[in-house]
């Protein structure tokens, strides 16, 4: 079943008099509970297809579903609600609200859903539990090391049970024991809630644990990859 | 959402920037303390103002015949009162009425050998505690007294201008209904100094009946003069007052001109809040857009999870709206007090710059009034000037495109 379909998606950025095409027509499905990476050479788009598909930027041509909702006609509060409701982010900076603790940035999506406190208590528990931070609760992202950060926003970003999780190079601020360990995790929490994952990355011990692989250059999809069919 | 949230996200900014956040709230509460003790200061020396000018040369209620013209002077029958002791006594019978007594005004000339000037002349009781507060501004030499002998009292720039002492004659040249002018020698008692120049270079003080009989009016007078023992008493001693044919004057109407010129100065002070507010407005939209730029990033994290504009420009009204609360309240705070502590000790200004203002007695100290309703209003506007300033910021950073911010990363 497609949690995702891009068809036909260009995005062009136009900086002065040059246009860059960073996408020229890509299509592609993702289906629920796959666990994808998307590799390619540095500016063949991936961050670009993996934004589309966020619904944190609109294509400039083409269409994107999510959900079943043609999100390309969407406007920025329904673009907000459908990243609240549906999907999760994990950045390569390990993007946690500084000001707020562990405990604190992982219940932030779920006080955007308005979920209750005991459920919020719940959730959050049982997610700081399953990235192994449960003693690292009350501590702001300053007194975290890298890879505790990571960890906490894999957390956040399965809050509210979204149905896929988009990673942008989620480990390549990472040594490779942390940057394991965070896969472990991730690939651990997809089979566990059957959770989709898209991860773009340049490393190839990342991309071992994919069960898919698409592989990108100069804005178009070299290879389906076909993983989950 | 929760709007706990969004509060707590605020206020650990404001801690985590604690350096900005403490110079910020400085400049509010000094804003509105500047503001709030300036305000004081206005209305104490217009109070005060008022107040002296009330007692020294209206009181609070003036009765005067309903044809009576205060410029004209008019010592004509039909512009005098009758019968000014009846109406003085009437006044005082009302619990209100601290006092009351007649005065006679006539417009005439103050002479000596040298040099002869326009004065104006009153007529008063020297017994009657109505005047204790000139006796109190007496600078030189004694009151009037009741013992008949032809005496006068001069305001002290009067005596200077005309090189005059306590102890000299002078002439003094009135005319009458009847038309031919009327003159006297009188002897100087006494120098009054009061504070008001208007008082104290153009007028002269007789003994009542004496003044009655050099312009040849009887017993009548040009007002019965009332003190109230307290200024808010004035529309039910006016309302009591009603005497058919009796003109009943009010001291907001007898000061129509000092209470104009009053708000039109207000005015000119709205101006001086304006600005202050305004440089306070200007710092603290400076402080949100440093705040904001500062977390592009952030504003980019919380777009991702699905965050509002309207959710993250609230965020950012709310910590305006807590910098807002914390420095309006130390602002109210140290300026009543300030404004307080002055109503009590004055604050020393020096002889010379005493009487210095035209129409206004200003004494070597001048108090401040507290008006607990200017200071809310103070620190209302405060509030609202600074969350109409952090409307911009805060539109700003909701305005922000999720790609763009995340960019920051
Ligand atoms: N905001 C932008 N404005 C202009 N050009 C952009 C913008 N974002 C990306 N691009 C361009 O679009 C192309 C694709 O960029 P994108 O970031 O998607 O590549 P990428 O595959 O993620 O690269 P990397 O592996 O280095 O992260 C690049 O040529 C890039 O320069
Ligand atoms: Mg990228």
């Amino acid at each position: 079943m497609s949690i995702i379909k891009v068809e036909n998606a260009t995005k062009i950025y136009h900086i002065g008099e040059s246009e860059t095409r960073a996408l020229n027509g890509v299509s592609l499905q993702v289906d629920a509970g796959e666990f994808t990476a998307l590799v390619g050479p540095s500016g063949s788009g991936k961050t670009t297809l993996l934004q589309l598909m966020g619904c944190l930027d609109k294509p400039t041509s083409g269409m994107v579903m999510v959900n079943g909702n043609n999100v390309s006609q969407f406007n920025a509060n329904q673009r907000a609600e459908i990243r609240q409701e549906k999907i999760g982010f994990i950045f390569q900076f390990f993007a946690l609200v500084p000001v707020l603790s562990a405990y604190e940035n992982v219940e932030l999506p779920l006080l955007l859903n308005n979920l209750s406190l005991s459920y919020r208590k719940e959730r959050v528990a049982y997610l700081l539990e399953s990235v192994g931070l449960t003693n690292r609760m009350n501590h702001r992202p300053d007194q975290m090391s890298g890879g505790e950060q990571q960890r906490v926003a894999i957390a956040r970003a399965l809050a509210s049970e979204p149905i896929v999780v988009l990673a942008d190079e989620p480990t390549a601020n990472l040594d490779t024991a942390n940057g394991q360990q965070a896969m472990d995790i991730m690939q651990k929490l997809n089979q566990e809630t059957g959770t989709a994952f898209v991860f773009a990355t340049h490393d190839p011990r990342v991309m071992a644990y994919a069960n898919r692989l698409i592989k990108m250059r100069d804005g178009r999809i070299l290879d389906n990859g076909n993983g989950a069919g | 959402m929760a709007f706990k949230t969004f509060w707590i996200m605020g206020y650990r900014d404001l801690v985590r920037n604690r350096r900005r956040t403490i110079l910020t709230l400085v400049a509010i509460t000094l804003g509105l303390t500047l503001s709030i003790f300036m305000s004081g200061l206005i209305g104490g020396v217009m109070e005060s103002s008022l107040r002296d000018s009330i007692r020294l040369t209206t009181g609070h209620i003036q009765l005067r015949a309903e044809s009576y013209e205060e410029i004209k002077v008019s010592l004509l029958r039909r512009d005098l009162l009758d019968e000014p002791d009846a109406l003085a006594v009437q006044a005082e019978m009302l619990p209100e009425v601290q006092v009351a007594s007649p005065i006679l005004w006539a417009s005439g000339v103050l002479g000596t050998i040298r040099e002869s000037t326009a004065i104006r002349i009153n007529g008063i009781d020297p017994a009657s505690s109505l005047h204790d507060p000139l006796r109190e501004s007496l600078a030189a030499g004694e009151f009037l007294t009741n013992d008949g002998r032809r005496e006068i009292m001069i305001g002290q720039l009067l005596a200077r201008e005309m090189d005059l002492e306590v102890g000299d004659r002078v002439f003094l040249a009135v005319g009458n209904p009847d038309g031919a002018p009327e003159e006297g020698v009188f002897t100087i008692v006494g120098l009054v100094n009061s504070g008001f120049p208007g008082l104290d270079n153009t007028n002269v003080f007789l003994n009542l009946s004496q003044a009655q009989n050099i312009t040849h009016v009887g017993n009548r007078a040009s007002t019965v003069r009332i003190l109230l023992h307290q200024l808010d008493d004035t529309a039910a001693a006016t309302s009591a007052l009603e005497i058919p044919g009796v003109a009943v004057l009010g001291w907001q109407e007898l000061h129509e001109v000092l209470l104009t010129a009053l708000e039109t100065g207000q005015i000119f002070y709205d101006f001086l809040y304006a600005i202050i507010f305004l440089v306070v407005a200007v710092i603290i939209a400076n402080t949100l857009l440093m705040s904001v730029f500062e977390r592009t990033r952030e504003m980019g994290i919380l777009a991702a999870l699905g965050m509002k504009g309207r959710q993250i420009m609230t965020m950012f009204l709310l910590e305006a709206a807590i910098l807002g609360l914390i420095g309006s309240v130390f602002g109210a705070i140290l300026g009543s007090i300030l404004v307080y502590y002055f109503s009590i000790t004055g604050i020393y200004i020096g002889e010379g710059s005493a009487s210095a203002v035209e129409g206004m007695a200003i004494g070597t100290s001048m108090f401040t009034a507290l008006n607990p309703a200017d200071i809310l209003s103070l620190s209302l506007w405060m509030m609202i000037v600074i969350l109409l300033v952090s409307l911009y910021p805060a539109w700003y950073a909701a305005r922000m495109e999720p790609v763009e911010a995340l960019h920051a990363l």
